[in-house]
């Protein structure tokens, strides 16, 4: 049965299934227990899992990270929740020097299944250290896995998939989506990591785009649409693995193909993307991917100025309508 | 400091320019001012200007070769400089050939890509040849994207027969789409493959071309007269011939208006022998200002104050809105004769409704001369709300036009012909004309456009009214 709830009640609901399920799951971060979670997203957990698994630290990313990371050594499942992946850069050593590794480092002999989360990009007036889009960085790393929900449907089927990972899996989610609602399903059901989907059907042009940036997509294909293009748009939903085959189909049916990422430009998930869709796609290619970005800027705190930095769907229409030669 | 002459940019949607013409050499001198060359862009014949005092250095870029705008054209000498300072590159002094040398037998009849000063009191000296890029499609590369270049394939479309549309003239998808006459619309249709057989130099691009719309002579080929192969033997030889700027511009422009803009057309005969009788009467008593009206002249006249009376009719599709226009501007379509490369233009009679008729017979004559002699400004092409095509003078008794956007119309205009006629009953000989309206149905309805040609119909019949 669906029923239509919040992106963070249907966080709750993933991290909550799973811990019923296996005595090994806890959640452990900044404020998640008696303060039922900066962003309420584990209300009422502390209540119904007591202080051993719905655990507060002091501020202190890269002491609990780790601290989670060697749980898993001893066959536990962590959650650890940093209250924005902004914070998550002081234990960079812990989330991209170890968890990524320790398979390998360990010649096999100790795996690190561990998820990261917590909220990414602008919040919203957060200023440039608390806006931080990480997805791009850590996505460089070899030995993660990446998922970017954009709606609660997504959100709950993907973090239960990742609770059952055997590797380290960073879940970035934005607070802006926080309260939005969409239908989910009661009980259990998993959204596999590594499959794109078709978000709107199109056949003008493909939007490649992921968490935040489907929504930006969507209010740009509503403009386009009334111009007489018809945008297809494709939400990626995990980083890593990369669904390319879905973005290939895609492409191959428009020809065109403009990527919307967060972050910055520079050797990012964008560039990733169009650097494969050029070699895949390349006899079907009207025109050269197009990227549409943040602004290559530390994010603003003005209002004003952190929405004209964003990949908004100004920026969508402008570069759809390039890519297509309706400029 | 020598000073590089680069392709100027005429036009906001110029990419590349052509030189037709070198109106001054190695050696000239020239001032500011003063017009150096003739450039073809993709609308138009342009005079190129020289912004300094100084000698031409040396013609870079020779004459029918398109450059990109910004490319080096020439290089010129200040005033005060010495010329041989000024020449690219210098090297050991070594004998300059007399400009009347004969040209070395064995050596291959080619044109120098840079073209020396020469004279005493010049240090001429050879230079590296430091041509402007030559046209992609002289290195036998094109500019296409990669889908397109795989349908076209798939399609057999020749790549040379295809003008592109996208940016610096790459072939894109829809250019192919075009040419094959696959649109948005058919293309799920179309199966891979089931293109046309393969395009010979009369290419689906051109075959499918709509008719040309406005009065083209007779021989419209975009050829020099003096480039017609000779027929051996009997029949005609087959040929191919590279698309000028304007006749890419005419397929561009014409294909996107024919598949585009919802075409009707509504037809009216017109009673013309009060405007024959006007006419005769007026150019008598005109001769002796040496000023003969034409019938065209007559006809736009006309139209134009039809507009002034049926003002929903002088608009143009804006997308999301209709933009109705404050100015009767009446194009005029003029054909150009083939040793200027043939092809049409459409020339502007701005504020017709508010020109006596010996205005417009005298800015139609000199348009006309200039389309025909040293080509129209863009300004001279611009802004048009209307426009007149007349193929009377070929004896055309109708015809329909295509609609030269962004006007919503176009009138096609045929011949004053003799016929028999009935006046009160009785069959006399009398004066007619057709004129057929192109319409816009996303502006213009029927009932307007009908409405249009009655007031037109009232002027022409009662010309009178058009002297007023």
């Amino acid at each position: 049965m669906a029923r239509e709830i919040e992106f963070r009640e249907a966080l709750r609901e993933a991290m909550s299934e799973e811990m019923r399920a296996d005595p090994r799951v806890y959640l452990i971060g900044e404020e998640v227990a008696d303060y039922n979670g900066a962003y309420k997203v584990s209300k009422g957990m502390l209540e119904e899992f007591g202080p051993r698994r719905i655990i507060d630290t002091p501020i202190s990313e890269s002491g609990f990270a780790g601290l989670g990371i060697g749980s898993t050594m001893l066959g536990l499942r962590p959650i650890v929740e940093f209250m924005s992946w902004s914070f998550s850069l002081v234990a960079a050593d812990q989330i991209l020097n170890n968890a990524p590794k320790m398979l390998y480092m360990s010649g096999g002999q100790f795996g690190c299944p561990i998820v990261f989360r917590g909220n990414d990009g602008a919040g919203g007036q957060l200023g440039s250290t608390h806006s931080w889009c990480v997805e791009s960085l850590y996505a460089n790393v070899p030995g993660l896995k990446m998922i970017i929900p954009s709606n609660p449907h997504d959100a709950k089927g993907l973090l239960k998939s990742a609770i059952r990972d055997d590797n380290p899996v960073f879940c970035l989610e934005s607070e802006r989506l926080l309260s939005v609602k969409g239908d989910v399903p009661e009980g259990d059901y998993v959204v596999p990591i590594g499959e794109a989907v078709i978000h709107r059907e199109g056949t003008d042009c493909t939007l490649v785009g992921f968490g935040r940036t489907v929504y930006f997509c969507e209010q740009a294909a509503d403009e386009l649409a009334r111009e007489g293009i018809s945008c297809e748009i494709l939400d990626m939903r995990s980083i890593r693995p990369l669904d390319l085959d879905a973005i290939i189909r895609s492409v191959k049916k428009t020809n065109y193909c403009v990527v919307v990422d967060q972050s910055w430009s520079f050797a990012s998930i964008g560039s990733e993307v169009a650097a494969e869709v050029h070699a895949a796609c390349f006899d079907d290619l009207d025109n050269h991917v197009h990227r549409v970005h943040n602004d290559d800027v530390p994010a603003p705190y003005s209002h004003d100025l952190e929405q004209e930095m964003l990949p908004n769907a100004r920026k969508i229409c402008e570069a759809v309508r390039s890519v297509t030669y309706n400029a | 400091m020598p000073i590089d002459i680069t392709m100027p940019r005429l036009s906001d949607t110029m990419e590349t320019g052509t030189i037709v013409k070198w109106h001054v050499a190695a050696g000239d001198a020239v001032s500011a001012g003063d017009v150096i060359a003739d450039v073809e862009t993709d609308k138009a014949t342009m005079e190129m200007q020289c912004y300094d005092d100084g000698t031409m250095v040396s013609i870079v870029v020779n004459e029918g070769s398109p450059v990109e705008v910004g490319t080096v054209v020439a290089v010129m000498a200040e005033e005060d400089e010495d010329i041989g300072d000024a020449t690219p590159k210098p090297a050991a002094p070594a004998t300059v050939p007399a400009p009347s040398q004969e040209p070395d037998p064995a050596a291959p009849a080619v044109e120098p890509d840079v073209i020396e000063a020469g004279g005493e009191d010049v240090a001429s000296k050879p230079v590296d040849s430091v041509p402007a890029d030559p046209p992609l499609t002289m290195r036998g590369h094109v500019r296409i994207s990669p889908v397109a270049r795989r349908i076209a394939d798939e399609h057999g479309v020749d790549l040379a027969s295809l003008a592109g549309s996208g940016p610096m003239g790459r072939i894109v998808k829809r250019d192919v789409l075009a040419a094959v006459g696959i649109t948005k619309e058919t293309a799920a249709a179309v199966p891979p493959g089931a293109g046309l057989s393969p395009a010979s130099p009369a290419s689906p691009s051109i075959s499918n071309l709509p008719t040309t719309p406005v009065d083209s002579s007779s021989t419209s080929m975009p050829v020099k007269a003096s480039d017609i192969p000779t027929p051996s033997g009997y029949g005609l030889q087959p040929w191919s011939e590279p698309l000028s700027g304007m006749r890419q511009t005419i397929a561009r422009r014409l294909v996107e208006s024919k598949t585009s803009i919802p075409h009707y057309q509504v037809s009216m005969v017109f009673d013309m022998d009060p405007m024959v009788q006007m006419r005769t009467q007026l150019n008598e008593q005109l001769a002796k200002h040496e000023v003969k009206l034409s019938m065209n002249d007559l006809v736009v006249r006309c139209c134009a104050l039809a507009m002034y009376t049926n003002p929903l009719m002088n608009a143009s599709w804006g997308g999301d809105c209709i933009n109705y226009h404050g100015d009767v501007n009446v194009g005029v379509a003029i054909s150009l004769p083939p040793e200027r490369g043939g092809g049409l233009v459409v020339a502007t009679i701005r504020n017709a409704d508010r020109k006596s008729l010996r205005v417009i017979n005298q800015e139609s004559k000199e348009l006309s001369k200039k389309a025909r002699t040293k080509g129209l400004t863009i300004d001279e092409m611009a802004d048009s709300t209307f426009t007149v095509s007349n193929l009377g003078m070929f004896g055309i008794d109708n015809f329909t036009a295509i609609i030269n956007p962004p006007n919503s119309a176009i009138l096609a205009v045929g011949a004053v012909q003799q016929k028999p006629v009935v006046r009160n009953g009785e069959v006399v000989v009398g004066h007619e004309m057709t004129a057929t309206l192109s319409n816009d149905h996303r502006v213009v309805d029927g009932a307007t456009a009908a409405r249009y040609l009655s007031s037109l119909k009232e002027l022409i019949e009662n010309p009178g009214m058009a002297l007023v």
